[in-house]
């Protein structure tokens, strides 16, 4: 009854919020979803709140199929590499055309290109060019040709070219609107255009209607949906409520304990991503004190229960994860599961008494002095607190002591990049094995992404080996060495590998979760609105 | 001569005597009295107390209802909620406890000092209302950007916010006892201030000072628990009234039970302060006594 009771609130809250309870227009489909971006400018963001708007106002080179593996046709029609590896040929499409009419050349894509990498006037850093390669000169040899020119080969060029970093803007808006372009305006390629943004309340897009360039990997190239309007709901229930009531049509945000609820909602249709990468896990700076004990970090990944954790945090929406890397990933290497130390706390418990770690009278093991103790920073979220709790109650259990410090997302970033702490609990998307590997363990990419301080000469050489491989078999091997050596490391403890779910009432049709860089909707095509 | 300097000796001293048969004579005050002294008890003895471990979770066993094992169901974690809640009313009621005494130390030193050197009494009593203009949760959303989340954070907040409160009540106290003939008296034979002070003033101030930090505790429990809600507080895996009542907001729908006890738990803490501050008020004012 008193749950009853709950549900009726907060439909009843739901309704009389003046946001929700406007009522849906009936041509535009309303996207229900929980944070904002700061911008939405793929040259000056990361977020994944951007990420979602800008993969339908803008294009890129190339597109990613469902699989998330095979990179397909998106501007360029089709692309070759010079025999070194070194450049990359691409030839656009010829149809194409900004929001604002004007036809799409290989300036534009230069322009794209060198903005990205921080070569245009004025200056714009994004933290994320190295995903770009090395990169010697982009230039265009012909109204729709460019030459993408590398200083060393760069094998992974295409996936890195199919995110949204990646994309192609205009040239006379990003001038005209300088420092607010993404937050006044936006002028791109994509399926639907900017028609406005009201900060932390919703972005409005409206159909590009020349638009018929749409990736390969979507039935019907071309967009069907008059406007998109992405409504922001931070509280879970409200936004479920929301869906559930009709005042919002698909999302992707949905709290692990609704999905099991919502399968057996009657209107609501589920779409999982089945090869969908985002990783929950947990890094240790390797050189702080007891951190830098092998023997500890090989106990904390024996003594977590990670399918316990997969089945009531996340509640079955996420897969136990025990190696490194996402077994459907490019390039993942098999041998790592043997690798894998199996959970088993009496046995962790064992391996620390014979390395000299004795219970205290607190019953936290101590060794010379030092207590099995250490400090986690992490990004405060209802979803984080729930597993780094479960974490540190399972390793109390073999005596090792975990002291959570959870932060503001808005102050989160900028203790993760200092040396307080001595693990992090994080998550993060990725696109194959060296996208996560050079992201988090190169020895240059100190203090962060590599907060793990994993400084090790042979690895950085094997890297290198893998970006710059030129067969698919050659960058395997390079990164098996690598998922070898921090396996056998223990370097992360890996939680969680997070399922990826896309709900959309019977008003939408169409709607299917692809999940690039954890995005559901990704161009946004197919999509259609049954009244 | 004042009303107050007209009454007997014996209703200008402090009014302790007696007191707490005048607060049971009120069923209401006599309540309260009993639940916060049941409350203070059951976090004096929580570890003889609670069933269970706070801490040991058992996730296969997370979000159970109310049952026969676990009195007060489970939480997100399989936690017992009742065990958590024994342990929780600790640091609860330390934070609120350690907040007024620090906080009202500092307000009781400086409304003495205001009232009694009156060329100090306008530069700290302007200093007292710039500190009400900052809200506690602001202050505590400062300290905890700045310091990170915690215990310590919030107890300062709150301690901060109670300095100018404590200090008004005690400076309007000091300013009506400093009128009495008895302190004219006290100078007169040569008297040193910190002996009039402590000695004199002091002694004659508590009553407004007593009600004050009961009221205030309840208060600042709120507030404090309002701050651990947001995530500002406790941290995993103290057990705290109001971070536990945010652990289970998200699951209202499903297992009401893990936010709804623990907010009860806090609404009746509250209440209890608050109905025993007000009794203590009617107790100790002598005019609602002659």
């Amino acid at each position: 009854m008193l749950k009853r009771m709950l549900l009726g609130a907060a439909l009843a809250v739901s309704a009389a919020f003046p946001a929700l309870a406007q009522g849906l227009p009936r041509d535009a489909l309303v996207v229900l979803r929980t944070i904002d971006a700061d911008r939405y400018d793929p040259h000056r963001t990361t977020a994944r709140g951007a990420a979602e708007v800008l993969y339908m106002m803008s294009d890129t080179l190339v597109s990613l199929d469902w699989d998330l593996k095979t990179v397909r046709p998106g501007l360029a029609r089709e692309w070759t590499v010079s025999e070194d590896g070194k450049t990359y040929t691409f030839l656009l499409r010829n149809d194409v055309t900004f929001c604002d009419g004007r036809p799409m050349t290989a300036d534009d894509v230069v322009f794209s290109m060198n903005r990205w990498l921080g070569r245009t006037t004025p200056r714009v850093t994004s933290p994320v060019a190295w995903r770009a390669g090395k990169v010697k000169e982009v230039r265009a040899t012909g109204p729709h040709t460019v030459e993408y020119e590398l200083e060393e080969p760069f094998s992974e060029l295409p996936y890195q070219l199919s995110l949204f970093f990646a994309s192609i803007v205009d040239k006379a808006t990003v001038e005209r609107l300088g420092d607010n372009f993404g937050v006044q305006g936006f002028n791109g390629t994509g399926p639907y255009c900017w028609v406005s943004w009201t900060p932390r309340q919703e972005v409005v897009l409206r159909r590009h209607p020349t638009y018929k360039w749409g990736p390969p990997i979507y039935q019907n190239p071309s967009p069907q949906i008059e406007r998109i309007i992405w409504r922001i709901i931070p509280e879970q229930n409200t936004r479920i409520a929301a869906l559930q009531t009709g005042q919002g049509d698909v999302t992707q945000y949905i709290p692990y304990s609704w999905l099991d609820r919502l399968r057996r909602t009657p209107g609501i249709s589920l779409s999982r991503q089945d090869n969908y990468l985002w990783d929950y896990f947990i890094g240790f700076k390797v050189d702080k004190p007891v951190m830098n004990d092998p023997v500890i970090r090989r106990a904390i990944n024996m003594a977590v229960d990670r399918k316990a954790i997969a089945e009531a945090v996340f509640f079955n929406a996420g897969d136990p994860a025990d190696t490194i890397l996402n077994p459907a990933t490019l390039d993942f290497y098999e041998g790592t599961r043997a690798l894998v130390p199996p959970f088993d706390p009496a046995a962790a418990n064992r391996l620390l008494d014979e390395a000299g770690w004795r219970r205290g009278a607190d019953g936290i093991r101590v060794k010379d002095g030092q207590r099995a103790s250490f400090l986690l920073y992490g990004i405060q979220s209802d979803d984080a607190s729930r597993y780094v709790e479960a974490v540190q109650a399972d390793l109390r259990r073999v005596g090792i002591e975990l002291r959570i410090q959870l932060y503001d997302a808005t102050v989160a970033w900028g203790r993760l990049a200092t040396q307080e702490f001595d693990a992090f609990a994080m998550s993060y998307p990725y696109v194959s094995a060296g996208d996560a590997l050079n992201l988090y363990f190169r020895s240059n990419n100190r203090p962060t992404p590599n907060r793990m301080n994993w400084v090790d000469e042979q690895t950085d050489r094997w890297l290198d080996e893998g970006r710059s491989a030129l067969t698919a078999e050659a960058r395997a091997r390079a990164y098996a060495n690598v998922q070898r050596q921090l396996q056998e490391a223990n370097v992360w403890l890996p939680l969680v590998r997070e399922q990826h779910w896309l709900a959309s009432t019977r008003r939408v049709q169409g709607a299917r979760a692809h999940g690039i860089y954890g995005v559901a909707l990704y161009k946004g095509l197919d999509l259609r609105l049954v009244q | 001569m004042t009303a107050a300097a007209a009454l007997p000796e014996e209703d200008i001293a402090p009014p302790r005597a007696g007191l707490f048969r005048r607060l049971v004579s009120d069923p209401g005050a006599a309540m309260a009295l009993a639940i916060v002294a049941a409350v203070f008890l059951a976090a004096a003895l929580a570890p003889w107390l609670a069933p269970f471990d706070p801490y040991d979770n058992n996730l296969r066993a997370q979000m159970r209802p109310p049952d026969a094992t676990n009195w007060l169901g489970t939480d997100g974690q399989g936690r017992d909620i009742l065990s958590r809640i024994l342990f929780g009313l600790r640091v609860t009621l330390g934070m609120g406890i350690a907040s007024v005494v620090t906080g009202g130390a500092a307000g009781i030193f400086l409304g003495f000092v205001a009232a009694y050197y009156r060329r100090l009494d306008q530069p700290i009593m302007r200093l007292m209302d710039m500190l009400l203009s900052f809200p506690a949760i602001l202050v505590g959303l400062a300290l905890a950007a700045i310091f990170g989340p915690g215990l310590e954070p919030v107890i300062i907040a709150l301690a901060v916010a109670t300095v100018p409160l404590m200090a008004r009540i005690v400076r309007g106290a000091a300013l009506v006892v400093l009128g009495h003939d008895f302190i004219e008296a006290c100078r007169a034979v040569g008297m040193t201030d910190a002996r009039l002070i402590w000695r004199h003033l002091a002694p004659n101030c508590l009553s407004p000072i007593f009600v004050f930090a009961t009221l205030r505790l309840g208060q600042v429990i709120l507030i404090g628990s309002g701050l651990s809600f947001l995530g500002l507080g406790a941290q995993p895996p103290n057990p705290e009234l109001g971070a536990m009542a945010a652990a289970g907001r998200n699951f209202l729908f499903f297992a009401p039970h893990i936010a709804v006890i623990p907010s009860l738990a806090i609404f009746v803490v509250v209440l209890a302060f608050n109905v025993l501050g007000d009794a203590m008020r009617d107790a100790l004012d002598p005019r609602l006594r002659v």
